[in-house]
C-alpha cells in the first residue's frame, strides 16, 4: 500500500517536472526585436572597467541624453569577470536594448539568439567608419551583431634601465622579436641582474580565464598552430608546433614573478611584463622614458598578438531597437571614441578615430601595436604578415577558451603539454560535435 | 547534515479518542505540516527528479533549441569517455582522497583535543573557544585567507616558516600551484576549519561516560593508554562511527574553498577539482545542464551507498 | 612530592603545553586576518613580518567602503544586509515551518502521517548540493533575487527531524493538562510546547544560521548582480581583483566574520551544545 501510493506520486511528480523542465530549458520563443518608436527609456549594460573609462562612458551616455529629449539611456555596469556569465543566465527578455558584449563571445550570443542583427537599426555611416577589426569581431553568420568603440593592442612591456643594467637588447620591432631561445637567455640575464631573482610578470592569476587564450594563443599561433580549423580542434590544437610552443612558455616560469600585489613591473622587481593598452596609463607614469614596448616572442612562424575587445551590440528582446540604434551611433562618434580611448589607451576601432590617435600613429608611444592592428587577421585565416590575430568567431567559443585556458594553467602547473592539449583538443571537438557543430 | 539514521517511527499508544477530535487531530496536523511538505517537496523532491531528468538530455541553461534526448549518455562519458571521464574520475579520486585522509587525521586531533579538553584542567572554557572558532568562519572566507598564508612566492606565511626552520635551504614552493601539495593544502585548510565541530561533538560523548568505569580500570591497575582502549573507545564508539560518516559524507560535498583557490588563487585544477566542481564547471564553463545534472545524481547516489555501508557493516549497537 | 603526585603535575603541564601549542595554531591565521586588516596592504604578504603588529590603523577599513562605491561593485551595507535578512527570514521562518512540523508528526495522529513522514526522512539523505544546479535552472526567472536565497531553505528536513525527536521526548503530562483545559492542538503547541522547548529551538536556530550565513554555492549560482549578493561570495569577488589590495581584503573578511564572531562568543555554550545535540540526536 505504502510503495504503490509513494510509485504514484513520484510518477505524478517526475511527469509534472519532465514537463516543466522541458518548459524552462527551453527559453520562449517569439518575442522579438521591435523598432518600436524610438522614444522613450532604454536600458545599457556595460561591463564595469577602470575608473577612467566607467567615467568616459557614463559621460556619453549623459551627453546622449541631454543632446536629444525623445530618448533617455540608463547605464548599468556590471563586474568584468561575471560579465559574460550574467548575459548568458540572463533569459533574453530580460535583456537590455544595448549591450556590451566581450568581442570573442558574440557568435555563442547570436547562437542563443540573445542579440538583434545591428544594421536594421544603426545608421549606415557608423557602420563604415568601423574598422575591418570590429566589423570582423562582430559578424557572425554573415551579419553584424556588434560594433566596438575600442579595439585592444597588446604585448612585452619592457623597462629600459633594467634590460640596459642587464645587458639584454630588446626588440625594437617584429623582425627583431625575440626567439624563444632569446627570449629565455633575456629572462636569465634579467633574473641574474635583479635582487628579486625574477624577470617577468605575466599576471599568472589569470591564466586560467579569458586572459589566458587572449595573451597566449598568439604564442600557439606564432607558432604554426591553432585554437581551431574548420570546426576542428584535433589536429591543430595538439599539432607538434603548438606543444613545443606551450612547451617554451613553461620553461620562463622559474623567472616569473608569482605578482601575489600586482606592483611587480611597476615596482622594478621585473624587467619585462606580459601586458596591454590597459597597462599604458600606470606604467607610463610610473617607468616614464623607460617604458619600451616589444612585439611577443616570436615561435617560429612571425611574431602574433592577441586582439579584440568588448564590442556594443543591440539585445534581442528590445522593444525599442531604433532608439538602440540612435545610441549606438551616438557612442560610436568622434568625441566619444577619442574621450575612450583617452581614458583606457585603447587603440580606436573607428576608421576616423583610429587616424587621429597620435598614440599608435607613427611616432606615438604604442605605434609598434598599431602596426600590429593595421596587420590583422582573423584566426583561421593567417597569413606570414599578419601581426594581430583575432579570437575565433564561432558559437563555440566558450568552450574553446575554456579548456585552452585550461590546457595553459596546467601546463604552468608542471603538466604535460602534449598530454593536456590533446585533451583539451578533444573535449572541443566532442562539444562541437555534440551541438552539430553550432548551425 | 545527514543524518545516518532511519528510526523507526515509534507508534503512539493513545487511548482511542471521540471522532471530532480525531478529525480536529488530522486537519491540524496536515495543516501543521503542510509548509515544511510543500516547501521540502518543491525545493528538494521536485529538483532531484529534475536532475534524473535533466541528466537524460542533451541541454543547456536557458537554450533556443529544442533539447536532445540522450538517454544514459551523460553517465557513460563521465565514466568511459577520454574526454569527460578523466576530470570526472579524477575529482572523484580527489573526494576519495580529502575522505581517507581526513577521517583519521582530523577525527584524530579532533579526539585529541576533546581529550585535553575533557581532563577539565583551569581554563578549559578558554582553550575550548580557540578550537572551536574557527568553524564559525565561512570557508569562503577561510580560502582567502589560506590563500596568502599558502602564497608561493618567499613571503607566504608558510614558505617563510619553512625557510626558516630549514635555514633557507629548501625554496619557496607553490604549495598550491603544484600537483604534489595542492590538494595536500586545500585538506590542510580544510581541517583548521573542521576539527572544531568535531572535536565538540566527541567531547560531549566522552563526558558522557560514568566516571566509575575509569575508576574500575584504575583499580584494575589500568594505564593511560589501557584506560583509552577498554573504556573511552567503546564507550565513544557510536558517536565516533557518526562523525566518520558524517566526515565522509561532507568530503564529497567539498566545493567552496576548492573553486575559490582554483579559480582565484592559481591552485592546481587537476590536483584538487572534486566532484562539485566539476558540476559548476560543465555549467560555468559550456553551459552543459546535461552534464551536470548527471554528475549531481552521482553524488547523490555516493552519499546513499556511503550511508548504507556505514550502516551494514558497522552497526550501531544501543549503549549498554 | 611523591611519585604519583610528581607524574600528574608533570602529565597536567604536558597537557597544558599541547592545548597552548593548538590554541596557538589554531588562532594563528585569524591572528594574521586580524593584524592584516590594520596594515598597509604591501605589509600584509611579508613572510613573518606579516604577524608583526606594526603601522597599524584602520585605512583599510575605510579602503573597503571607498571601493565598493557603485551599483556595479555593490555597496559593503548592502552585502551586509543581504546576508541579514536572508539569515534572518530562513532561521526565524525555518524555526516556525519546521518546529510545526516537527510537532505534527510527534504527537498528532492524522491520516497518511507515518507514509509523509517517510518522505522527510528520505529527504534528509539528500545533500542540497545533489539538487542545487537543477533546482537554479527551474529557479531562472527569479535570479538577483533575496527570496530565491531565502525560499529553498526554509524547509529543512534534518531540522524537521531535530524537532520530531525532541518533541517524541517530551512528557506527556504537559499536554495532557493542556488538552485538559480545552486547548487544541495548536494553543498546545503554542504556549504549552514551544515554551519548553527552548533547547532544541536554539540548537536548530544556531545550525540553521551558520549554514546560512556562510552559503557560497547557491548564491554563486542564482546571483550575478551586486544588489543580490550576500558576504561570501562577494569576499571571493573582492579578494579575486587584480592588482590584489590585501590589506582591504582582510578588512573585509574581518568585518564578514565578525557577527558571527561575537554571536559565538556571546553564546558560546549554546552553540556547542547545538553541535553536540545534533550529533547526539543524530
Amino acid at each position: 500500500m505504502t510503495i504503490t501510493r509513494t510509485l504514484r506520486r513520484s510518477a505524478l511528480a517526475a511527469v509534472a517536472v519532465t514537463a516543466a523542465v522541458v518548459m524552462t530549458a527551453c527559453s520562449s520563443a517569439g518575442g522579438g526585436v521591435s523598432a518600436g518608436t524610438g522614444t522613450g527609456t532604454i536600458n545599457v549594460w556595460a561591463h564595469q572597467g577602470q575608473d577612467s573609462e566607467n567615467a568616459a562612458l557614463q559621460a556619453a551616455v549623459d551627453g546622449f541624453n541631454k543632446s536629444q529629449g525623445k530618448v533617455t539611456a540608463k547605464l548599468r555596469l556590471i563586474s568584468g569577470d561575471t560579465y559574460t556569465t550574467t548575459i548568458t543566465s540572463t533569459p533574453k527578455n530580460q535583456l537590455p536594448d544595448v549591450l556590451e558584449i566581450d568581442g570573442p563571445t558574440l557568435a555563442s550570443f547570436v547562437y542563443n539568439d540573445k542579440l538583434a542583427p545591428l544594421s536594421d537599426y544603426v545608421a549606415k555611416g557608423t557602420i563604415s567608419n568601423a574598422t575591418p577589426g570590429s566589423v570582423a569581431e562582430g559578424t557572425s553568420g554573415g551579419k553584424l551583431y556588434g560594433l566596438a568603440m575600442y579595439d585592444s593592442a597588446m604585448g612585452l612591456y619592457g623597462n629600459k634601465k633594467l634590460l640596459d643594467a642587464a645587458g639584454v637588447t630588446h626588440p625594437t620591432s617584429f623582425d627583431s622579436a625575440w626567439t624563444p631561445d632569446q627570449f629565455a637567455a633575456a629572462l636569465k640575464a634579467l633574473s641574474a641582474a635583479d635582487p628579486s631573482g625574477k624577470a617577468l610578470d605575466l599576471n599568472e592569476s589569470g591564466l586560467s580565464g579569458e586572459w589566458g587564450t587572449y595573451g597566449f594563443a598568439p604564442l600557439v599561433q606564432s607558432a604554426g598552430g591553432n585554437l581551431i580549423k574548420n570546426g576542428k580542434s584535433v589536429g591543430m590544437l595538439d599539432s607538434s608546433a603548438s606543444v613545443k610552443a606551450l612547451a617554451d612558455f613553461a620553461t620562463w616560469k622559474p623567472y616569473t614573478d608569482p605578482n601575489a600585489d600586482g606592483n611587480a613591473f611597476v615596482d622594478g622587481r621585473v624587467g619585462v611584463a606580459w601586458g596591454g593598452h590597459w597597462n599604458y596609463p600606470v606604467f607610463s607614469k610610473a617607468l616614464g622614458s623607460d617604458l619600451v614596448v616589444m612585439p611577443l616572442p616570436n615561435m617560429g612562424q612571425g611574431a602574433k598578438a592577441g586582439a579584440g575587445s568588448w564590442t556594443w551590440g543591440v539585445g534581442s528582446g528590445t522593444k525599442n531597437g531604433k532608439a538602440a540604434g540612435l545610441f549606438v551611433d551616438y557612442l560610436l562618434n568622434d568625441k566619444n571614441v577619442t574621450a575612450m580611448t583617452q581614458a583606457n589607451g585603447a587603440p580606436p576601432a573607428t576608421k576616423s578615430a583610429f587616424t587621429a590617435d597620435t598614440l599608435y600613429q607613427t611616432g606615438g608611444a604604442l605605434a609598434l601595436w598599431g602596426e600590429q592592428l593595421a596587420h590583422a587577421c582573423a584566426a583561421d585565416a593567417i597569413t606570414k604578415d599578419c601581426l594581430a590575430v583575432y579570437r575565433p568567431v564561432t558559437a563555440g567559443y566558450p568552450t574553446i577558451t575554456s579548456k585552452f585556458a585550461g590546457s595553459l594553467s596546467a601546463v604552468w602547473g608542471g603538466a604535460d603539454p602534449k598530454k593536456s592539449l590533446t585533451s583539451a583538443a578533444n573535449a572541443i571537438d566532442q562539444n562541437f560535435a555534440d551541438n552539430n557543430g553550432f548551425k | 547534515m545527514a543524518s545516518p539514521v532511519s528510526t523507526p517511527m515509534r507508534t503512539l499508544i493513545i487511548a482511542r479518542a471521540p471522532r471530532r477530535r480525531r478529525w480536529r487531530d488530522t486537519r491540524d496536523g496536515v495543516l501543521m505540516s503542510l509548509p515544511a511538505i510543500l516547501g521540502l517537496v518543491a525545493f528538494v523532491a521536485v529538483p532531484f527528479i529534475a536532475a534524473i531528468v535533466l541528466s537524460l538530455y542533451n541541454v543547456q541553461v536557458d537554450q533556443a533549441r529544442a533539447p536532445k534526448f540522450w538517454g544514459l549518455t551523460n553517465y557513460a562519458r563521465l565514466f568511459t569517455d577520454p574526454v569527460v571521464s578523466a576530470s570526472f574520475l579524477r575529482s572523484l579520486v580527489n573526494n576519495f582522497v580529502f575522505a581517507i585522509v581526513v577521517i583519521p587525521v582530523q577525527t584524530g586531533l579532533a579526539l585529541l583535543l576533546a581529550v585535553l579538553l575533557n581532563r577539565k584542567l583551569k581554563g578549559v572554557r578558554f582553550f575550548r573557544t580557540f578550537f572551536f572558532m574557527p568553524v564559525v568562519f565561512p570557508m569562503a572566507l577561510v580560502a582567502v585567507i589560506w590563500r596568502l598564508i599558502l602564497d608561493r612566492s618567499p613571503s607566504g606565511l608558510l614558505n617563510s616558516a619553512v625557510g626558516f626552520v630549514t635555514g633557507g635551504s629548501v625554496p619557496a614552493h607553490d604549495w598550491l600551484g603544484s600537483a604534489a601539495t595542492a590538494l595536500g593544502s586545500v585538506i590542510l585548510l580544510s581541517i583548521w576549519q573542521g576539527v572544531g565541530f568535531q572535536m565538540v561533538i566527541l567531547l560531549a560523548a566522552l563526558q558522557e561516560i560514568p566516571e566509575e568505569r575509569y575508576e574500575a580500570a584504575r583499580l584494575d591497575r589500568a594505564n593511560g593508554w589501557q584506560q583509552f582502549v577498554n573504556v573511552t573507545a567503546p564507550g565513544i564508539r557510536n558517536t565516533l562511527i557518526f562523525v566518520v560518516l558524517l566526515t565522509t559524507i561532507l568530503a564529497f560535498r567539498v566545493y567552496d574553498q576548492v573553486f575559490i583557490l582554483i579559480r582565484t588563487a592559481g591552485a592546481n585544477e587537476g590536483a584538487t577539482q572534486t566532484l562539485l566542481y566539476n558540476a559548476t564547471q560543465a555549467i560555468y564553463s559550456e553551459n552543459n545542464l546535461g552534464r551536470a545534472s548527471s554528475i549531481s545524481v552521482v553524488l547523490f547516489l555516493i552519499i546513499v551507498i556511503i550511508t548504507l555501508i556505514q550502516r551494514r557493516v558497522l552497526r550501531q549497537r544501543s549503549e549498554g | 612530592m611523591s611519585t604519583t603526585t610528581l607524574r600528574r603535575t608533570v602529565s597536567t603541564i604536558r597537557d597544558y603545553i599541547l592545548m597552548v601549542v593548538a590554541a596557538l595554531i589554531m588562532f594563528a591565521p585569524i591572528y594574521y586576518l586580524l593584524v592584516g586588516s590594520l596594515k598597509p596592504s604591501a605589509h600584509v604578504l611579508d613572510g613573518f613580518a606579516g604577524f608583526l603588529p606594526t603601522n597599524l590603523s584602520f585605512d583599510n577599513y575605510v579602503g573597503v567602503f571607498h571601493s565598493l562605491s557603485s551599483d556595479a561593485t555593490g555597496y559593503f551595507w548592502r552585502f551586509l544586509f543581504n546576508s541579514f535578512a536572508i539569515s534572518a527570514v530562513v532561521v526565524i521562518a525555518g524555526l516556525v515551518v519546521n518546529s510545526m512540523a516537527g510537532y505534527a508528526f510527534a504527537r498528532l495522529e492524522w491520516v497518511g502521517r507515518d507514509k509523509v513522514f517517510l518522505l522527510i526522512v528520505l529527504l534528509v539523505i539528500v545533500p542540497f548540493e545533489s539538487v542545487a544546479i537543477p533546482l537554479m535552472s527551474l529557479m531562472q526567472g527569479q535570479r538577483d533575487t533575496l527570496l530565491v536565497q531565502m525560499i529553498p531553505f526554509i524547509a529543512n528536513a534534518f531540522s524537521v527531524f531535530l524537532f520530531y525527536t525532541f518533541f517524541l521526548n517530551l512528557p506527556k503530562s504537559i499536554e495532557e493538562a493542556a488538552r485538559i483545559d480545552g486547548l487544541g492542538s495548536w494553543g498546545t503547541y503554542v504556549r504549552i510546547v514551544v515554551p519548553n522547548a527552548k533547547p532544541v529551538f536554539a540548537t536548530v536556530a544556531i545550525l540553521t544560521f551558520l549554514s546560512s550565513w556562510g552559503q557560497y554555492l547557491w548564491p554563486s549560482l542564482v546571483t550575478s548582480d551586486p544588489s543580490a549578493r550576500p558576504l561570501p561570495l562577494e569576499m571571493s569577488v573582492f579578494s579575486a581583483q587584480v592588482p590584489p589590495d590585501w590589506g582591504q581584503v582582510f578588512a573585509f573578511g574581518t568585518l564578514l566574520v565578525l557577527p558571527v564572531l561575537i554571536v559565538f562568543l556571546i553564546f558560546q555554550r549554546y552553540f556547542v551544545q547545538s553541535v553536540a545535540g545534533s550529533a547526539v540526536k543524530g
